[in-house]
């Protein structure tokens, strides 16, 4: 069986930068994904703050990416790791596709976050119907009628400025006030066809066998409850981590992120994580570029010492 | 194979047999991914039939098939629409689904 220098869980922009730093560093390198190169970028209309590229389409962004890592001959496949097994200088990933174990000496974890859900009456009856988490996907049904955005912060606001352009109205309905950049919120906010309904408590979305509104109300003493009537809502309402799976490696923090030091490395000899998965304050693609390169720098210099001994 | 049609040649194609009819966007990322996993299955499944519509320049058609959102995937056995996947999807789900209806 092929023993790998390195296995990169998930193709975002931490796992593909990881992966061109650890091929670089001459190490063997397989990159898992279990849907397809680009993590949360692919979800995303414009990228206006990555270096060097200007403003430029998230899914093109991905392809660049991942492109860059076949020009430089690393292989890649689709799977969904399920567990990790520590056997010291070995580590052993089980997939949910087959039962082909992959033995590998260091592992890196990018498996970066999926959105929030409310949990509130409603949401899991209208969820694929009138609720959704993609506006580039679905808002396109939405041409010239009224809708919700749930949330405040910068994938809220970028995703209503655009949704703002095809609809009737947008009406922005969120717990605390905006927080995105205050360039996109002076933006959302000059569009004639917007409402900003900041610190309300989400009640519940209603309808009968389609969704038709979103009840809120004021968390301020007036608790002013309100019935917004809609024919769609997105919901940004921020991002949790893909760790589940982790849990029995104890190398999470109380919030589910995955803990690494300066190097990316986990409480783990061999395994490190990268990307919008570990804790950290900013969440962005070149935070996530930044995180892969130093993790693959760490995990390189690892195995050069196991093959020492 | 993978073939972009419009509605005049969805109309006028014969539908015998199992085949994938996928709305797509040219603004959509995941649609892109998709293209990507798409070309991908089609490297294994070279004589599964894999159509590709553009969502924005069909609308009549993907409004009659009650399309309405991108990327969905619409499978199809002679002419009746056995499952359908909606959103980027796992390649292990797609093929899948392709195998049920062969």
């Amino acid at each position: 069986m092929n023993t790998y220098d390195v296995v990169i869980v998930g193709a975002g922009p931490a796992g593909l930068t990881a992966a061109i730093y650890a091929i670089r560093a001459n190490m063997s390198v397989l990159v898992l994904d279990r849907l397809a190169p680009g993590g949360q970028m692919i979800n995303t209309n414009e990228i206006e703050n990555y270096t060097g590229t200007g403003k430029i389409n998230g899914a093109e962004l991905s392809m660049k990416m991942f492109e860059h890592t076949q020009e430089l001959g690393v292989e890649f496949d689709y799977k969904t790791i399920v567990k990790i097994e520590d056997n010291g200088p070995i580590k052993i990933l089980h997939s949910e596709e087959d039962d082909i174990p992959i033995t590998t000496r260091t592992v890196i974890i990018a498996t970066g976050t999926t959105p929030r859900t409310l949990g509130i009456s409603g949401e899991e009856a209208y969820t694929g119907t009138g609720i959704s988490w993609c506006a580039i996907c679905d808002g396109a049904q939405y041409r010239d009628k009224n809708v919700v955005v749930i949330g405040g912060g910068n994938s809220a606001v970028e995703e209503s400025i655009f949704l703002a352009g095809i609809t009737k109205s947008l009406t922005i309905v969120t717990m605390f006030d905006l927080t995105a950049d205050p360039k996109a919120c002076d933006q959302l906010r000059a569009m004639p066809n917007v409402s900003v309904y900041p610190y309300q408590e989400i009640l519940e979305f209603t309808g009968g066998d389609r969704l038709d509104g979103v009840r809120f109300k004021s968390t301020k003493e007036d608790a002013v409850e309100r019935h917004i009537r809609c024919d769609g809502v997105f919901e940004y309402i921020g991002l949790q981590p893909n760790t589940d799976i982790f849990s029995h490696l104890d190398i999470l923090d109380e919030m589910g992120f995955i803990a690494v030091d300066d190097e990316k490395k986990t409480t783990i000899d061999g395994i490190y994580s990268a990307g919008d998965v570990t804790s950290k304050k900013l969440r962005q693609i070149v935070t996530a570029c930044s995180d892969g390169a130093i993790s693959a720098n760490a995990a390189a210099k690892y195995v050069d010492s196991l093959k020492a001994c | 194979m993978i073939q972009e049609i419009n509605t005049e040649e969805y109309e006028g194609m014969g539908q015998t047999g199992p085949m994938m009819v996928e709305f797509y966007s040219k603004k959509c990322g995941p649609c892109k991914m998709l293209a990507f996993v798409l070309k991908d299955i089609d490297k294994l499944k070279p004589d599964f039939k894999i159509f590709t519509i553009d969502f924005d320049e069909n609308q009549a058609l993907k409004e009659r098939l009650g399309v309405t959102g991108f990327p969905t995937m619409l499978l199809m056995k002679d002419g009746t629409e056995a499952n359908r996947l909606k959103g980027l999807q796992q390649k292990p789900a797609i093929i899948k689904a392709i195998e049920e209806i062969m």
